[in-house]
């Protein structure tokens, strides 16, 4: 503490102010205030379907300008369907063996990966905490799957708070991300993000991501795959329009996707 | 910065101006990123955005002391250590410490502009520890031996085909020019060094106090790569790097992103504030913010000069200087170079040492117009002239020039003394004819006056002034306006 103190000294002696005083910040309440968030996050809780679809309808298209692979996706279903036709597609970068690796998240787990792959020689991972290989098995993986916890339609950016069963390597090494986020999670900007990450902020991490990996570092000229994933395929999962969800009543499978994004 | 030899502007930017290859990619990168920012603040909706952001950052200095005390026990809560470092031997110190501690053996670095300041690399490698570079164009620039031309793009004073054969001699791969191919290859050597290694080194784009967080962005993905894979992260913080709120954090974080590089925002931007949780399969065991001093309360001492901590370090005021855009960064002699580095770097590291640069600048304003956070960088550069003009006991710095000195005295002495100012005008004619070429110009002078015609001829003194001519040919009449720019000619 005493390099500090000294430090701090130093700034007060700097700033023309009694420098063997420490300045508490009780006596300064402005300097940590930030605008009243109640009405962004009443913004966002009273959103209209209609409003939201809009919001989905700009990150398509932001996304798309940042060379993020779009999907809406109505159901888990759905969802696992272009993530299995992505494994069989795809070719892992760094091994000759097919690995993949996903959050324990409930959204992920119904998507039931384990048991589509039973037939062919692709090894399917889950991040659950208490597992010590952790590290081994994401490296050995070619696609990692997430599901972000907010999702920002104005920059395309996907926010993956670090939690138990939700590492921050998933979305990181392997080479093609897989995100599956619920239109539900979808916000506007960051004014409206930061307002939900201000309920977070004790998490010791998240991060944000905004497009694939990329450098320009070589003549200026735009390169995918720097060092994070060179592929990012962004699944959002849309409630169906009403009329949409009374016509289909009678499938089973659809209606259970349906149950879980409600 | 002590470890850096005084400036050879000069002769750095004589080579620069000489190489076509530099003047392209220059010329390519101002036309892209210094237009675009121009662009992007002209047509920002929130016009008032970068002026809140700079007096946010102007109320942080004012209280620098509470907020960095917030910081700190923020992230010591979340079981975090955080070092204060008031030099940059301390924060070498405080490092070196940490890695021999964790028998680390391998150090993969984010880019970071604070690193080499504190010139932390030679420490490391002489305590037997390998440091690589992770950021591409940092890493080519490592692989060269080769310093860096500018803070975003370091490597852009570098075609295809030098890194090309570079990375054929260095990495072993057969010879191609092709930008996907060599990145491929870097990522792959790269993947090798990031995964097993023992700690992870970057800076800090911007702290926030509030939550306890630091923030780095990154395109590439190295930055979450050093910070995610290691056990040990070490993260260098210049002390003006900090913010107090998430509000504050997000509109300047916005400045950053689009200031640097044209986007909304960065591919990656981590948020870190201390080890990883227990459950935590990967993430740094241990977490070290080291927060430095290194001058940079002496520049917050001084009114004139306070201003410069506010600059976010985006790189903008690089991609519209029409000097940086001739001789490029390596003439600035300094990780910091441009317009930012013109001003930051002699007040960090010794204003005589750097005087070259402050003269250097056009103070065309360019800089000023781009600056996200609207740093009269200008001013700034004024200021220093005038420090090196007079000399300066708080900056420690003596008259640059005796000789120029004395010029000016000489100078403002025949402008206050007609009589002398005519004598004076009339020897200067006599003493001015050897030099005059062919009755045209002046293309050679000698002693002081030198430099001036190296580059550019000069006139030489007209036969008769202004005020004689007007006294012999019009003073009687009156003036006749469309003849008279004519005679004046003729009178030249």
């Amino acid at each position: 503490m005493d390099s500090q103190s000294a430090f701090m000294k130093t700034i007060r002696q700097s700033l023309g102010v009694s420098a063997d005083t420490e300045r508490p910040k009780k006596l300064y309440p402005a300097l940590f205030t930030n605008a009243d968030t109640k009405l962004i996050l009443q913004t966002i809780k009273n959103r209209t379907a209609e409003q939201q679809d809009e919001l989905v309808e700009l990150l398509q298209a932001n996304a798309q300008a940042l060379g993020i692979k779009f999907h809406v996706v109505r159901s888990h279903d759905q969802a696992a369907a272009i993530v299995v036709k992505l494994v069989r597609t795809k070719n892992p970068e760094f091994t000759h063996t097919k690995h993949i690796i996903h959050h324990d998240h409930p959204d992920l787990a119904a998507l039931q990966l384990w048991k589509r792959f039973n037939r062919e020689g692709i090894t399917v991972h889950t991040t659950f905490s208490p597992d010590r290989q952790l590290h081994e098995k994401t490296i050995a993986s070619f696609i990692g799957i997430t599901a972000p916890d907010i999702g920002v339609a104005e920059s395309a950016t996907l926010i993956q708070l670090t939690k138990p069963g939700c590492p921050r390597s998933t979305s990181l090494v392997p080479s093609i991300h897989i995100a599956l986020l619920k239109s539900e999670n979808l916000v506007a900007d960051l004014r409206e993000a930061y307002a939900l990450l201000r309920q977070e902020a004790q998490l010791d991490s998240f991060v944000f991501i905004t497009g694939p990996s990329k450098t320009a570092d070589i003549e200026a000229q735009m390169v995918h795959g720097a060092h994070g994933p060179r592929e990012v395929h962004l699944l959002v999962l849309c409630p169906q329009p009403a009329e949409e969800t009374a016509n289909e009543a009678k499938n089973p499978s659809d209606t259970a996707g349906q149950q879980t994004t409600a | 910065m002590s470890a850096s030899p005084p400036s050879d502007y000069r002769s750095a930017a004589v080579t620069g101006i000489a190489s076509p290859r530099l003047q392209k990619s220059l010329h390519g990168l101002q036309e892209r990123f210094g237009k675009g920012a121009m662009e992007i603040w002209a047509t920002m909706e929130d016009q008032e955005m970068r002026h809140r952001v700079k007096e946010a950052r102007m109320n942080t200095f004012a209280h620098l002391d509470i907020i960095l005390t917030e910081l700190a026990e923020n992230v010591r809560a979340r079981g975090g250590q955080v070092h204060f470092a008031a030099t940059a031997e301390d924060a070498i110190g405080y490092t070196l410490a940490v890695a021999k501690r964790n028998k680390v053996k391998r150090v993969v670095k984010g880019k970071s502009m604070t690193s080499m300041e504190i010139n932390i690399d030679p420490a490391l490698q002489g305590a037997g520890i390998e440091v690589v570079e992770t950021d591409l164009g940092e890493y080519i620039i490592q692989l060269a031996g080769d310093k860096p031309s500018h803070i975003i793009a370091p490597c852009i004073h570098l075609d295809r085909n030098q890194i090309g054969e570079l990375f054929a001699d260095k990495l072993g791969i057969d010879y191609t020019n092709d930008p996907p191919t060599l990145t491929m290859a870097a990522r792959k050597a790269l993947r090798e060094k990031m995964l097993g290694a023992e700690m992870g080194l970057t800076g800090c784009n911007l702290a926030c106090a509030e939550i306890g967080q630091i923030s780095l962005v990154s395109n590439e993905g190295n930055i979450r790569m050093a910070t995610t894979m290691p056990p040990v992260l070490v993260a260098l913080m210049g002390m003006e790097r900090v913010v107090a709120t998430l509000d504050e954090h997000r509109e300047a974080l916005q400045l950053l992103t689009r200031g640097a590089a044209l986007q909304k925002l960065s591919t990656y931007v981590s948020f870190l504030g201390g080890p990883a949780g227990q459950d935590d399969p990967d993430g740094p065991r241990e977490f070290h913010l080291v927060i430095i001093d290194n001058g940079r309360s002496k520049i917050l001492a001084d009114p004139e000069f306070r201003e410069v901590l506010a600059c976010i370090r985006c790189g903008a005021c690089l991609n519209i200087c029409p000097v940086y855009g001739k001789i490029g960064g390596h003439a600035y002699n300094s990780p910091y170079c441009g317009p930012i580095g013109a001003v930051v770097t002699p007040l960090l590291d010794g204003i005589n040492k750097h005087a070259d640069l402050c003269k250097g600048e056009t103070l065309c304003g360019a800089c000023k117009d781009i600056c996200p956070v609207e740093n009269d960088l200008p001013r700034m550069l004024s200021a220093l002239r005038h420090t090196l003009a007079y000399g300066s006991d708080r900056w420690n710095t003596s008259q640059h020039s005796p000789g120029e000195a004395a010029v000016y005295s000489l100078w403002k002495l025949l402008i206050t003394h007609p009589l002398l100012y005519r004598i004076s005008l009339r020897l200067g004619r006599l003493f001015q004819r050897p030099f005059v070429r062919k009755g045209k110009m002046i293309s050679k002078m000698a002693g002081l006056a030198r430099g001036w015609t190296e580059g550019r001829d000069l006139p030489p003194l007209a036969g008769r002034t202004f005020a004689e001519v007007w006294k012999k040919k019009y003073a009687a009449n009156r003036p006749q306006p469309s003849g008279s720019v004519n005679q004046n000619k003729e009178g030249s």
